[in-house]
């Protein structure tokens, strides 16, 4: 007995280091694949479909699947990747493309060991293929991820055309049913926590978080604009001063907030709790003419740079069939992403869906995130500068100067 | 074989898992702090730079805010942990009905995970449906903006660690209490004494030698705790007003890929703690030997 304990450090070490690399491409075996994700449920369920008509494609080849949620998966993989080792495809939003390109952990799909021919590119959309100086890094299977107008029919019928009717509406619909003092139903949900929801309002007030040299603009006059009329949903009383996300969801959810401001990935959950959804573009700022414009970015996949040679070719195979006309057209049909490849986007079925019309059309309004990793730098600062005008401590003026002076601090400091 | 060939062959195991998982990691996060490693120097290997980066660290004014409010949370913690440990841990010790009922519930914050208890006392921080402002407009007084002002945010991240941390000093002393002889208690009863006496007397310095690994523990875990900060406030919310050290650390090493700095960073933070943990050791040492 004693001899078995003195050598449990040991096994307990072996174990472990197994475990990390199982979860890992399984170098020897040419037939083994891993893809990492971060895809939502209804996505992952979609995902195993289609690995196992790849595997009946392939016989003799298996395709592990490993789900991690987004943040997990940019750290995981980046220390997977560094280490030499991973999965040989990893799945996720097209900001992912900026770092891991940089720091050199992930395949340029020109490179002439892949085999891809540039008339395959050419069946995506420019937004399909997320560049970093030139150079495609991911394949993505459905573009998108914009924010939208989304109202519950039963209490706003019409999609408002101006954003001051969205707020004259939003006012009617916050409502105190019980006389308490705290409204029970709100005009107007949104999460006042993250910049992502600031950003429709900076396009439209004609302003971006960065010029053409990738230097921030946040002090601006747009900015001020954006970081306003957020203050002024507050003040109007429209909507909960701590809206977050979870509330925000949460509230609409109940058929206790007449819009909400939210992304594809939300929509589907809405319709299942029985909410009469209807999409619309964030209506025009009256002051500039202007629509607001939601970033937009792609989801799709990239090739780990340590695939080893001996299933490259498989690999790319893979990523091919994830990202071809059938399986970019069931995941339209089925959860309503929009396609990434041009020819599925002219299908009728698609082309002449009504609600697919109404998110493509947000999303010819939106712009799609630059993906150099110093949009960490410009996240960072404007989250604060967006909380401290919500909460009142800071005016918008001051706010967006202080954006700015602390960008400018922290893309430096990433250099250091 | 002899003796002591017998006692190095059976360490060999566990000093090379220590190694590999201790050592090896220190050196090379020392090694890390001296170079300029991070996004743009990864592809193509970091330089050295020396002693660069913990000159960088002392220049920043942010790091002494971080510091005293790190060892403020851990001040706080650590009492209340204690105080709040021992007084249960003295309650339950005493007979009366439902005794194991009181203390299964007592421990429950201990065996929650971490992450999902902070993320629901994080719910129940909002301001306008969170159950605490719920509670305190019942009572008639107003809601407290828990998560959006700087000393809310720390307040409400105080509260979840106190919440979670406590049953780990209840437990402990507990244990203490239950190994000081009764006859003790009996002898001074005999003499006349009273509670407090007793409790000053007795129950302290004997619980003492129980306590002071806990204490120092407890203060490394909640100097190190990372959880509660970055679940609560939400990666350090309001404007990065509420981080401590180690929320600090992360977010240099994952957010914005600056691995040297944070690693000097790291070894800032070990040397703290090996000075408080030193601290600690040798007023338990003076107490237990009356040096």
């Amino acid at each position: 007995m004693m001899k078995h304990r003195a050598h449990l450090p040991t096994v307990l070490g072996l174990v472990l280091a197994i475990g990390v690399v199982a979860c890992g491409p399984s170098r020897d075996d040419p037939n083994r694949l891993t893809v990492w994700e971060q895809m939502d449920p209804a996505e992952q369920a979609m995902l195993r479909e289609h690995l196992d008509m790849f595997e009946d494609e392939h016989p003799g080849v298996r395709v592990d699947v490993v789900h991690f949620e987004t943040e997990n998966l940019r750290q995981n993989f980046q220390t997977a990747a560094l280490a030499g080792t991973g999965p040989d495809l990893v799945y996720g939003p097209s900001d992912g493309v900026g770092p891991y390109s940089i720091m050199g952990l992930i395949y340029e799909l020109e490179d002439p060991r892949l085999n891809i021919h540039p008339d395959t590119l050419a069946l995506y959309l420019p937004d399909a293929l997320p560049k970093v100086n030139g150079k495609t890094y991911r394949i993505s299977d459905q573009i998108g991820n914009h924010l939208t107008l989304v109202r519950n029919g039963a209490f706003a019928p019409d999609a408002p055309m101006t954003m001051e009717e969205l707020i004259r509406v939003a006012k009617e619909n916050t409502i105190d049913e019980d006389g308490d003092g705290r409204p029970d139903r709100w005009g107007l949900v949104f999460n006042l926590a993250e910049p992502f929801w600031l950003i429709p309002f900076l396009g439209g007030y004609g302003g971006w978080v960065m010029d053409e040299s990738e230097h921030p603009t946040l002090d601006s006059e747009a900015m001020v604009g954006a970081l306003a009329l957020v203050r002024r949903f507050i003040d109007e009383g429209i909507i909960p001063p701590s809206c977050d996300y979870p509330l925000s969801d949460t509230l609409f959810k109940q058929g206790k907030a007449a819009f909400i401001i939210n992304g594809p990935w939300s929509w589907q959950g809405y319709r299942d709790v029985g909410i009469d959804v209807r999409l619309s573009s964030i209506p025009r700022i009256p002051e500039t003419g202007l629509w607001p414009s939601p970033s937009t970015a792609s989801k799709g996949y990239s090739m780990n740079i340590h695939v080893p040679e001996t299933r490259l070719d498989l690999v790319v195979d893979l990523m091919m069939f994830l990202t071809s006309a059938d399986v970019v057209g069931r995941l339209s049909d089925r959860i309503g992403a929009l396609p990434s490849r041009i020819d599925v986007g002219n299908w009728p079925r698609v082309a002449n869906n009504p609600e697919l019309a109404a998110s493509w059309e947000q999303l010819r309004r939106g712009r799609q995130m630059p993906l150099v990793p110093e949009m960490r730098a410009i996240w960072d600062v404007m989250r604060p500068g967006m909380q401290r005008v919500v909460s009142g401590s800071a005016t918008p003026e001051e706010a967006a100067q202080r954006m700015q002076e602390d960008a400018l601090r922290k893309i430096e400091e990433m250099k250091l | 074989m002899s003796r002591r060939g017998a006692i190095a062959l059976f360490l060999i195991p566990s000093a090379l898992v220590m190694g590999l998982i201790v050592l090896w990691p220190f050196v090379y996060n020392l090694w890390l702090s001296m170079t300029n490693l991070g996004l743009y120097t990864i592809k193509d290997g970091p330089d050295f730079v020396g002693f660069a980066q913990y000159l960088r660290l002392f220049g920043e004014p942010d790091l002494y805010e971080y510091l005293l409010r790190t060892l403020i949370w851990t001040g706080i913690n650590v009492v209340f942990h204690v105080v709040i440990g021992v007084g249960l841990a003295l309650a339950l010790n005493q007979k009366f009905t439902g005794r194991a009922f009181y203390r299964g519930l007592l421990i429950l914050p201990w065996a929650l995970p971490q992450y999902i208890a902070a993320l629901s006392w994080r719910g129940m921080f909002n301001f306008e449906y969170g159950q605490i402002n719920l509670l305190l407009g019942s009572i008639g007084m107003d809601p407290v903006p828990w998560l959006s002002t700087e000393v809310g945010a720390f307040a409400a991240a105080l509260i979840t660690n106190i919440w979670l941390g406590f049953p780990f000093m209840m437990v402990v002393a507990l244990g203490g209490l239950q190994s000081i002889p009764k006859e003790m208690y009996e002898a001074a009863d005999i003499d006349g004494a009273g509670s407090w006496w007793r409790l000053r007397h007795i129950t302290i310095p004997l619980l003492r030698p129980v306590m002071m690994p806990a204490i120092v523990l407890g203060t490394i875990w909640t100097f190190n705790n990372l959880n509660v900060i970055w679940l609560v406030t939400n990666h350090g919310e309001p404007a990065d007003s509420s981080h401590i050290l180690v929320t600090y650390v992360y977010k240099a090493a994952f957010v914005y890929y600056r691995y040297g700095y944070a690693a000097a960073f790291g070894v800032l933070i070990f040397l703290i703690l090996l000075v408080l943990t030193w601290m600690n050791y040798r007023q338990a040492d003076k107490s237990a030997y009356g040096a």
